[in-house]
């Protein structure tokens, strides 16, 4: 046989593969500055199929890049920087060493720096590419602002987080975005729509933090360099779609109301500005003034059939969007100083509501307690001290659960010492014929527009309405059922007729005023949809009739699952309620 | 010692002095004599007690009081005792009270401790007022301002005002860190076209070397398909819908259960087996091994190698060489035997036209099995495609779920205690999303090991 003597390991899918430390080693940096280029570039590690084939018939763990990827980094400017910086700290090592002062200073001055603009247009080529990937950046700055400056990052991180948050929740509060918000044990989530892309993020509690030992402060403080620049540049694009200046600028009739006299009790004076921003009580200055917004009627196509349909049920979601946008609008809120402030004032903001607070507990409060026309006064407290007479007192929880539920709550069971009914995730979309928890079923109540009259008639509605559904669940079976009962009566009908007839007798005659056949048009219609569905049933071909049975058996089962889970609740309300009864006598 | 004699004699020009201490000091015993010719020994041996007493009681009057109480007008020092002005104090305190309510607050206890209680003014630093080379600067200046008056301009102003002004804020913001946070932003998405319409720098920047590389359109697929953010269970609630708090609490404990029976698993393994320890007979047969004989085992042993000597005899019979005769035939009957093997093939292939519906559905059948395999392989690969991958070293671990028992709940959102780290939680997203690869934190290695030394104070006690 002729020919080269084939190598092992030279062809196939090892060649695709580099491991880290090779790749480390071409790139000429040490691992920690390589795992910050690769988070920066976006290059993660790779798993191949063939762990073994590709490591060299070796099979020890080990993290493995594609080459291409590797090869593709060689070309980054940002790679000289790096190696340029660790030149930067042996001189400036060299220098302390020596004790030459003036070195140290020069060497200071020049200190190696490197932007990351032209890594984030290349990763995100389209603005709405880099609007898709924002919930990460979010995640990340809004985490980073609430980090107490004890030297876990640097100081101007946090300072550079606490501003690109601020500016991103005006930004929301201006456009009106939010649209989902959740109280969850571990943080706040919110959700807000951004030029259609919906959009999460999760805030931490204030002064929550216990730093936990087993993560990378040095990982995470790349990926928020990175996503800083990010939410950067999207804030700026987003200020500039809504006409607000960008930094933003609060509008000089409301900066004019924020002047006070003892501004420097609250801040610095280099920080008063990002404090009043973040107070978020007051409007943003737009760079057009008199800009009234129009609103732009959609025009309107011809359509047909499905494409109808659908048209309709968008413009349905796109009104009822915008009944939620204005869900506040016309009240004003006040907030206790017990109430987490940011959140609140945020989501109300957010809704078109007025919100202030007390003086002395953030800058930027609009108005005082005393006001007549606040509506509603916002208390996490068993009792007030002094209640004035035109406003509700009410729980926090209340104007969470509004903004979920899209409308305004009747507030009786959200006021002061009352047992708070439970904050559902607006995060779970249930199916039909999933089990919903009662609270559910009443709130969606309340949006198709009914009105729960007084509490105790409410439970029994809340009974009415879960029957109702399961009647609804049940119809086509029953419609089913009673058409053949009436085949069969008319048969037997007929075979009396015929029974009488044989034995010879004279069948009773007798005549009977008509009735009048009342036809309800909708019955009928319901009817005949009914048949029409019942003829397509017995037409199906054997193998779909037994996917279509294999269905309706699994929807079956899912509402007797549903169903198990209500008389569970009802049973366990029913004990509380006896327990309650015992405990009062 | 000046102001010392200097006040001394003040107090001999005033007789009406009056003391706050009495000085009942008088000198008895018969003075010591010595010799006061050296400065040294004059300041050894004059009692100056005296002097001192009295200048220390000068000095607590003026603390106290502002001044000498000599010198103070009986005015300052008396006053006319008539009684107690009731309605006056009342009405002046509610006065009192009401302005502390409004504007001035209570100034802090630790600044009225902090307050200076003497009544003296302290002394002027004089140091922080000075200026080295005040003369001569102020010479320079009032020339300067000569010369302006008159208009002349100086050769040294006119080297200054030529000079290039130096642009340092262009350098600055060359060097401005990364993390600035008044950095500024700028619109990036939006010059784009600008760029691509100028094909002539196009080419010079790529001939250059200038031109960035392309970005692999692969790099923009995401190693995951989980989204960035995972909002929690409706039972992570902070007031919670009973039914699903419950769920979430099952979750948990399942997760629990699991750990729990991993561990129990390597606890049994661990166990040491009682079957492998040695018992007291056990040990005993083991030292009397060897003393007591036993035939039986003995026989046995025969027995086995008859039987090995048995099965080599065999082998080597087998090797006996055939002969011709032998290979003859056996060849025919290979041919014969390929050849029935052949007709029976063709047969076969004859007789498949009659079977040709079963074998249509055998085939059908097959087609559907692989058919479901390879759906079931997509659904795996895509259901892996969630999946955290092994990216190095560690296996992915996740995270302890965030719970809150039932008597944990805050009844309201004042009592809440948040539960987990918000960091931790995104730091594990980033490990299960594929972006970094779970790692440990390195562990601190001593490279020589610790020499402990009592000192000898300690040793001494000891």
């Amino acid at each position: 046989m002729g020919g080269l003597q084939k190598k092992k390991y030279e062809r196939g899918s090892v060649t695709n593969y580099i491991t880290r430390n090779k790749a480390r080693k071409k790139l000429r940096l040490s691992l920690p500055d390589f795992r910050r280029l690769c988070i920066l570039k976006g290059i993660y590690p790779h798993e191949p199929k063939h762990k073994k084939k590709v490591n060299k018939g070796s099979t020890a763990p080990r993290t493995f890049y594609l080459i291409k990827d590797i090869r593709f980094l060689l070309h980054e400017p940002i790679v000289g920087k790096f190696r340029d910086y660790k030149v930067f700290v042996r001189k400036l090592k060299k220098a302390y060493g020596k004790t030459e002062w003036s070195a140290v200073e020069r060497l200071r001055e020049n200190k190696p720096t490197y932007k990351l603009d032209h890594i984030i247009k290349e990763r995100y080529p389209s603005f709405i590419d880099a609007l898709r990937d924002i919930d990460d950046a979010l995640c990340m700055c809004f985490l980073f602002s609430t980090f107490a400056r004890t030297g876990k990052c640097h100081v101007q991180t946090i300072q550079l987080c606490r501003r690109l948050t601020v500016e991103w929740m005006n930004y929301v509060v201006a456009a009106r975005a939010l649209r989902k918000v959740f109280i969850s044990i571990k943080g706040i989530y919110y959700q807000a729509e951004v030029m259609g892309q919906l959009i999460t993020w999760l805030v931490p509690y204030q002064f929550s933090h216990d730093h936990p030992t087993d993560v990378d402060y040095r990982v995470m403080a790349t990926f928020t360099e990175l996503y800083t620049t990010l939410l950067g540049f999207i804030n700026f694009r987003l200020y500039h779609s809504l006409n607000l200046l960008y930094p933003p600028k609060l509008d000089s009739k409301a900066e004019c109301e924020l002047k006070e006299e003892n501004e420097e009790d609250y801040a610095l004076n280099s920080e008063c500005y990002l404090e009043k921003l973040s107070a978020l009580s007051a409007s943003l200055a737009r760079m057009v003034s008199s800009a009234e917004e129009e609103e732009a009627q959609l025009d309107q196509f011809p359509v047909e059939g499905e494409d109808m349909e659908k048209l309709e049920a968008r413009e349905r979601e796109q009104k009822e969007q915008e009944a939620q946008k204005k869900l506040f609008d016309g009240l004003k809120f006040f907030l206790n100083r017990e109430v987490p402030r940011e959140s609140l004032a945020f989501i109300i903001r957010c809704f078109g509501g007025e919100v202030s607070w007390d003086k002395s507990v953030c800058i930027g409060s609009t108005y005082e307690v005393t006001e007549e026309t606040i509506t509603h006064h916002i208390v996490d407290r068993p009792n007030a001290s002094t209640q004035y007479i035109n406003r509700y007192y009410i729980q926090p929880q209340w104007v969470y659960d509004c903004i979920n539920a899209k409308i305004v709550l009747p507030v009786e069971d959200y006021f002061l010492g009352v047992t708070l009914p439970p904050h559902l995730s607006p995060f779970v979309e249930e199916k039909e014929g999933d089990y919903m928890p009662p609270e559910k079923v009443k709130i969606m109540a309340l949006q198709r527009g009914e009105k729960p009259a007084q509490e105790q008639e409410d439970e029994e509605e809340e009974d009415e309405d879960e029957d109702e559904e399961e009647e609804e669940d049940d119809n086509d079976d029953e419609e089913e059922d009673e058409e053949e009962d009436e085949e069969e009566s008319e048969e037997k009908n007929l075979k009396k007729m015929e029974k009488q007839r044989s034995q010879g007798k004279s069948l009773q005659v007798k005549v009977t005023p008509g009735k009048m056949k009342v036809e309800n048009p909708e019955r009928l219609e319901q009817e005949e949809k009914a048949e029409e569905k019942r003829l397509a049933i017995m037409m199906m071909k054997k193998k779909e009739k037994y996917l279509y049975d294999k269905i309706m058996f699994g929807k079956k089962r899912k509402i007797r699952e549903a169903n198990k889970l209500t008389a569970k609740r009802k049973a366990h309300d029913d004990a509380e309620k006896a327990n309650k009864k015992k405990t009062r006598k | 010692m000046a102001a010392a004699r200097r006040l001394k004699r003040v107090v001999a020009s005033q007789p009406g002095f009056l003391n706050f201490k009495s000085s009942s000091e008088s000198l008895s015993g018969r003075r010591k004599r010595v010799n006061k010719n050296k400065k040294k020994s004059w300041n050894k041996h004059s009692d100056i007690n005296d002097v001192e007493e009295f200048l220390e009681d000068v000095r607590l009057q003026e603390r106290t009081t502002g001044g000498l109480l000599a010198e103070k007008s009986d005015d300052s020092l008396f006053f006319l005792d008539v009684g107690q002005p009731k309605r006056a104090e009342r009405k002046a305190e509610p006065i009192e009270g009401k302005k502390r309510k409004g504007k001035t607050p209570r100034p802090l206890r630790i600044d009225l401790i902090l307050q200076q209680d003497s009544l003296i003014p302290a002394p002027k630093d004089v140091l922080a007022y000075q200026q080295p080379n005040a003369k001569k600067l102020r010479r320079i200046s009032q020339k300067a301002e000569q010369l302006a008056a008159k208009g002349v301009v100086t050769r040294r102003q006119k080297r200054l005002l030529s000079r290039r002004p130096v642009t340092k804020e262009a350098k600055k913001s060359d060097t401005e860190a990364n993390n600035n946070p008044n950095r500024d932003y700028y619109d990036i998405w939006g010059q784009e076209q600008s760029t691509v319409k100028d094909s002539a720098e196009d080419w010079y920047l790529q001939q250059t070397g200038k031109k960035r590389v392309k970005r692999p359109e692969k790099l923009s697929d995401r190693p995951s398909v989980l989204p960035a953010v995972e909002v929690i269970a409706p039972g992570g609630s902070y007031n919670p819908d009973f039914f699903s708090h419950q769920a979430l609490l099952k979750e948990a404990h399942e997760v629990e259960v699991k750990k729990q029976k991993e561990e129990d698993k390597l606890e049994r393994q661990l166990a040491v087996n009682k079957d492998d320890t040695a018992t007291e007979e056990t040990v005993i047969r083991e030292q009397v091994e060897g003393l007591v004989e036993e035939e039986e085992e003995e026989d046995e042993e025969e027995a086995a190698h008859d039987e090995e000597d048995e099965d080599a005899e065999g082998g080597s019979s087998l090797a006996k060489k055939k002969t011709e005769r032998q290979r003859k035939r056996e060849k025919a009957d290979k041919i014969k035997e390929l050849r029935r093997l052949d007709s029976k093939r063709q047969m076969d292939h004859r007789q498949q036209l009659f079977q040709l519906r079963s074998i249509k559905a055998s085939i059908k059948q097959q087609e559907q099995s692989t058919e479901d395999k390879q759906k079931i392989r997509k659904a795996n690969q895509e259901a892996e495609k969630s999946q955290p991958r092994r990216l190095g070293k560690l296996k992915f671990q996740a995270q302890d779920l965030e719970v809150q028992l039932s008597d944990e709940l805050a009844g309201s959102l004042r009592q809440l205690k948040p539960e987990g780290s918000v960091l931790k939680d995104r730091f594990k997203s980033l490990q299960k999303r594929n972006l970094i690869e779970p790692r440990e934190r390195a562990k601190f290695k001593r490279r020589h090991k610790l020499k402990y030394v009592e000192k000898r104070a300690f040793r001494a006690i000891t």
